[in-house]
């Protein structure tokens, strides 16, 4: 380390670099790059080829929710500057799978070559379609101009009732005192027709609420001459229940456009126009992909983890009343571009919070004032979440969420919701890993 | 004799350490506006998730990688025994390095976060590829320090030279990896991984051999006497080289990752006390023959106290990665003690001793005030046992709130836990400790400002005569 000035001359050199190097530095130095690579290589590339978990999704419901649910599903900015909120479904001819169930007071009538696509209400097999098909109120001439569907309900109400009083007066007559109110009280029945709408596409409106969707995955059948898509071979599907054609009236308000649902109004003919003014709809895959952006633009991961981990204060702190939340798996993050796993938790953990905290309005207003909603919160306000303008991003203080909302609020609903399907999910008990019986088990 | 070429020193420590007072205003904005009165100022551009990020980028990245690479320019030609291979080039590559990392690091203001922990930084603002121009300065400076050792003098390499090296080497590849890898790995984990790797190295591959380099360049220097032992360097150095690639997953201990990838970080950050031990011994013992040097030299002073924090650091962090202690210290304020005490109390506190060093040499004139530079030091040592124990404490006692929810044996009993304690009260308790690291950060603060203004004051006051040196 001595600075004493040597012979001026400037050794020229590349070689002379090497050559000063002694053999044994240079034999380690490749040591060193052979250890390096091969801690790259056992850290960084081996894992995802050794464990499955790390690319394989966690359940085929995670793989349909995503790829099939997520890009059909539409949902509104808030209609007419209000609050409310709406889920459509975008169903595609030899896609979308629907199906027709009844109900005890909802019924369907279909002309014939249809009848077999509709679910009776005492059926116990599902049936599926990915035939374009939509239901409405029974109207006179179908597109088969020799069903008169309005007639039908007719015939199908009258034979209802029918049934209905033979059942009442078989009950009146065991007890015959108990009668008046009960007797003149009559079923409120709900027919719609079930026809083949013009073009390949449509749209109806979603009553799931938007966080799971409707799954079946026992006692199914998928009534179509040949396998559509690879999906609908899977042991389980999801599907669309009873859809109605989604109609709409637009009327100008001066220089303001606006709209409502309106089942006598025009059809919405395409994505595009849906996506346009003054609709403003987006996909929930969209939303979902650009709420993980806002998630990562205001650095909500500094504070909030997204990880359940291997340990029984998270499995109880994520946990509902009666069950632990099973701990985070790789699997359940592959569908994202950032994951966000944290090394700081100062706000609770979100990786259940799908299931923990489904309420739109409550994730509202604890964005507009997160001190308020949750006493000793220090998390700071996000009121650029909303303006009075839904698609823009004014200033204005009215407190109507915008798609900045909508966008991380779509994301948090995929956590810990997607993991198994509906009918197998951890909330029910019906835990994968067993949480419960392990931390219950442990050794002391 | 060889003139050296110190402009490029000055035209990378100066920025830097102006980015390091305003770094450290935004570190103490945030630990009032966000813990103890939250959200006081409130809004899109200046609440805690955009703040915090760039506080990290500009301690990290405009203040200690900027800091480094001027004091690397300065000591490579010092050990090399030549004049900088080209300055022309590093004058390019300071220009880009500023132009780049400063519109990158203010950008995140305005939500281009790239969303992965000390990866904030985008690749594009607006038109600028602000990434891409920054690893291309950062491949200059990498030519610049490559060719000026080719083209030494002094056969023998210092082991400086061998940590610079290193680090040239290493550094490329690790910002390769954070940078522009990615997004070409699968979605979830595997992008997890990989950015635990980078977040561990850009600190134990990077920010640890320059730090190292500094110190066992100017320890020696300040004191005028010779190394302890360069064979017990080398050995650090190739332990660090051997260790450090492995162990990024103990970052995510009881995580969603295959436990025996976890098995692996944690046996390997055992083997940290190896690299620790060498360099914690040999400064010592290379001080040990004139303590008194300890009380008269300020930039001794903070080589001896940040090697003892080093020391503290990498004790911590092997023990942070054994699973029953890592049960009660993640995700607390510990980490963020620990993150403070290896940037900040250790790595910052060499660059600072760096810095004092080779002022009065490359402005030729004596340091303004050699008082004002041991207050630096006082203030500096006083808040950061202040600020680092105040974080310990309250995030043990946090992680031990935390892990008494699983007191019990059925489910029932977990819960019960839960709901007598619940998470926002392990919050709420944190206040006192949050109001002591607010104080801790105020004095260092307070602290750093008077070294700017000694810095200041040295490079820009016209000096008494009788002071300039010969």
């Amino acid at each position: 380390m001595s600075e004493d000035p040597e012979s001026p001359h400037k050794m020229n050199s590349f070689y002379a670099f090497f050559h000063r190097v002694e053999a044994s530095a240079v034999m380690t130095f490749l040591g060193v790059v052979l250890l390096f690579s091969s801690a790259i290589g056992v850290t960084l590339i081996a894992p995802r080829y050794v464990d499955p978990t790390w690319t394989e999704p966690s359940s085929i419901y995670q793989v349909q929710m995503y790829e099939v649910a997520d890009p059909n599903t539409y949902i509104s900015s808030s209609m007419t500057g209000g609050t409310d909120i709406l889920y459509l479904h975008h169903i595609q001819d030899g896609y979308t799978l629907l199906a027709f169930p009844e109900t005890e007071v909802f019924r369907i009538v279909a002309p014939p070559e249809l009848e077999k696509y509709i679910t009776r209400y005492d059926d116990p097999i599902l049936k599926l379609t990915s035939r374009l098909l939509l239901l409405r109120k029974p109207k006179g001439g179908g597109t088969s101009f020799d069903f008169d569907a309005a007639a039908a309900a007719q015939e199908l109400l009258l034979k209802l009732r029918s049934e209905d009083q033979h059942l009442k007066s078989s009950q009146t007559t065991q007890a015959s005192n108990d009668k008046k109110t009960e007797t003149d009280k009559k079923i409120e029945y709900d027919i719609y027709e079930l026809y083949v709408p013009e073009g390949s596409e449509a749209f109806s409106i979603s009553d799931t609420g938007g966080i799971l969707e409707e799954w079946v995955d026992s006692n199914f059948t998928i009534i179509d001459e040949q396998l559509k898509q690879s999906y609908h071979a899977s042991a389980g599907v999801i599907y669309v229940n009873n859809p109605k054609e989604f109609r709409v009236s637009v009327t100008s308000l001066g220089d303001k456009t606006v709209w409502d649902i309106d089942h006598n109004g025009e059809k919405v003919q395409s994505v595009e126009q849906l996506r346009g003014a003054p609709f403003g709809f987006r996909s929930r895959q969209e939303l979902i992909k650009y709420g993980e952006r806002i998630y990562a633009r205001e650095g909500c991961w500094y504070c909030h983890t997204d990880q359940t981990r291997t340990l029984v204060q998270d499995v109880v702190l994520n946990g509902s009343e009666s069950f632990p939340a099973p701990p985070s798996s790789p699997n359940e993050y592959i569908y994202q571009e950032v994951t966000f796993p944290g090394t700081r938790r100062i706000g609770p953990d979100i990786s259940r919070v799908g299931v923990k905290k489904p309420s739109r309005d409550w994730h509202k207003a604890h964005f507009w004032s997160p001190k308020t909603s949750s006493r000793g919160s220090i998390m700071p306000s996000f009121r650029h979440f909303f303006d009075a303008d839904p698609r823009g991003t004014g200033k204005q203080v009215s407190g109507v969420p915008n798609h900045e909302f909508e966008a991380i609020f779509q994301y948090m609903m995929t956590k810990g919701t997607r993991i198994t399907p509906p009918t197998q999910a951890w909330w029910l008990g019906k835990d994968p890993v067993q949480t419960i019986e392990i931390i219950e088990g442990r050794k002391k | 004799m060889v003139k050296y070429e110190d402009g490029p020193v000055k035209w990378m420590v100066y920025p830097s350490i102006f980015f390091m007072v305003l770094g450290m205003i935004y570190g103490v904005y945030n630990s009032f506006n966000t813990f103890i009165f939250p959200d006081y100022f409130s809004g899109e551009y200046i609440h805690f998730g955009r703040v915090r990020p760039v506080h990290v980028a500009q301690v990290l990245f405009l203040w200690l990688l900027s800091a480094n690479i001027g004091l690397f320019y300065f000591l490579v030609q010092r050990l090399c025994g030549v004049r900088l291979w080209s300055v022309r080039l590093a004058k390019w590559s300071c220009g880009l390095w500023w132009f780049s990392l400063i519109i990158a690091t203010f950008s995140l203001h305005f939500g281009t976060n790239y969303g992965w922990e000390y990866d904030e930084l985008p690749m594009w603002v607006w038109w600028i590829p602000v990434k891409p121009l920054w690893t291309l300065s950062w491949l200059l400076v990498v030519i610049n320090i490559f060719a000026t050792i080719a083209n030494r003098r002094h056969e023998k390499m210092y082991v400086s030279l061998w940590y610079t090296m290193g680090t040239m080497v290493w550094a490329t590849i690790v910002l390769f990896i954070g940078g522009y890898t990615f997004e070409f790995l699968p979605g979830g984990i595997s992008r997890v991984n990989a950015s635990f790797f980078y977040i561990h190295n850009l600190v134990g591959l990077i920010i640890t051999p320059m730090g190292l380099a500094i110190a066992y360049y100017f320890l020696p220097k300040l004191a005028d006497t010779p190394i302890y032992s360069h064979r017990l360097s080398m050995i650090g150095f190739w332990s660090i080289a051997f260790v450090y690639a492995w162990i990024g997953t103990h970052h995510i201990i009881h995580g969603p990752v295959s436990q025996w990838l976890q098995t692996t970080s944690i046996v390997f950050s055992i083997w940290l006390f190896i690299p620790v031990w060498t360099v914690v011994h040999n400064i010592f013992y290379t001080l040990k023959p004139q303590w008194n040097k300890y009380s008269q030299s300020v930039p001794i002073r903070f080589i001896i106290m940040g090697t003892l924090f080093y020391l503290i650091t990498c004790v911590q962090g092997p023990l942070m990665a054994l699973r029953n202690i890592n049960e009660i210290t993640s995700k607390t304020d510990w980490i963020i003690g620990h993150s403070h005490i290896s940037i900040y109390a250790t790595f910052t506190f060499f660059a600072i001793a760096g810095i004092y060093y080779v002022m009065p040499l490359i402005v030729n004139r004596p340091l303004w005030s050699e008082r004002l530079a041991s207050w630096h030091f006082s203030l500096n040592m006083f808040g950061s046992v202040f600020f680092l124990l105040s974080l310990w404490i309250g995030g043990f006692l946090q992680g031990v709130q935390w892990s008494n929810w699983a007191t019990g044996s059925s489910y029932a009993d977990f819960h019960n836990n839960l709901s007598l304690v619940s998470f926002l009260q392990t919050i709420s308790d944190m206040y006192f400790w949050w109001l002591m690291r607010a104080i801790g950060g105020t004095i260092i603060l307070v602290a750093n400002i008077l070294f700017i203004v000694n810095i200041y004051n040295t490079v820009l006051l016209k000096p008494a005569p009788q002071e300039v040196l010969a």
